[in-house]
């Protein structure tokens, strides 16, 4: 039987690189898949629990679905102000993009 | 079982490595569709293979797709060298997810889960409805949560075209706009 501490640190070291990636790189498009992996991180921790723990009444399944829905929603708008961005900066380097107006 | 989990572990964890590393942005694109079809595995081993459904079609599906038009739409000439697909505090960074893994891998070993057995999750369809209507023993706030997770997608898809619509020029320049 495989413990539940295996599913955490799969998903606190896939949190970790997604956070490195977001640190690191320029590209505004890979900066949110970065963002995504780090939700798919806190997703798996939230159903590793769902699982593994009696008392929880699969609460976290339900989290887990909500948390899916907003990071929809999230992508949908992040990638539109980027394309948004792109129109009048024409680049997507975050380094960049320092002002908010035109 | 565990060598289920290492290939998976292996996939997740290298397809992220990958996303972060990869100098073209689509090879970064299909590396995080890999991921995410590893984490996917892992919710077919914890038993809930509907959440491993819904994470296929939106993930691998949707979200792939939509990133890969927002990497057509803003296509430039590709990067060959590291230098310029990251910035400068590509070791300083590390330091920070490094410490960030640490106190979390901690944080997780230490902590005193009580009781825990594979099992319990909803591994029906119907009981992971009960949950999100907020009947079935989970919190009833899942039934407000459901709702307004529901409009939130609304104005998200209402907002994404208002943000990504072309303009039309017009001869006079007016503020705000």
């Amino acid at each position: 039987m495989i413990p539940l501490q295996a599913y955490l640190i799969v998903a606190a070291l896939m949190f970790a690189l997604g956070a490195w990636g977001v640190t690191i790189r320029r590209n505004a498009v890979v900066v949110f898949m970065c963002v995504e992996l780090m939700i798919n991180a806190v997703n798996l921790t939230l159903v590793a629990f769902s699982d593994y723990l009696p008392k929880a009444h699969g609460a976290g399944s339900g989290y887990a679905v909500v948390v899916i829905a907003i990071a929809a929603a999230e992508v949908a708008v992040g990638l539109a102000i980027v394309i948004a961005v792109f129109r009048t900066r024409r680049t997507v380097n975050i380094d960049e993009i320092d002002s908010m107006k035109g | 079982m565990i060598a289920v989990f290492a290939v998976l572990a292996c996939i997740t964890l290298l397809s992220a490595f990958g996303v972060v590393i990869s100098r073209s942005v689509v090879h970064s694109a299909l590396f995080m569709a890999g991921a995410f079809l590893g984490v996917a595995g892992f919710y077919v081993m914890l038993h809930s293979p509907a959440l491993a459904a819904l994470q296929v079609l939106i993930y691998v599906g949707a979200v792939t797709v939509v990133i890969l038009f927002g990497i057509m739409f803003t296509q430039k000439p590709q990067a060959r060298r590291f230098r310029m697909i990251l910035n400068r505090q590509v070791w300083g960074g590390f330091v920070v997810a490094a410490g960030v893994a640490a106190i979390l891998i901690y944080v997780f070993l230490e902590q005193d889960w009580g009781g825990t057995s594979p099992g319990h999750g909803p591994r029906l369809v119907a009981q992971l409805g009960r949950i999100l209507v907020g009947t079935g023993g989970a919190p009833q706030i899942f039934g407000l949560l459901f709702e307004v997770s529901s409009v939130l997608l609304l104005v998200a898809t209402v907002a994404a075209i208002v943000i990504s619509r072309r303009r039309p020029e017009r001869p006079t320049e007016r503020g705000g706009e």
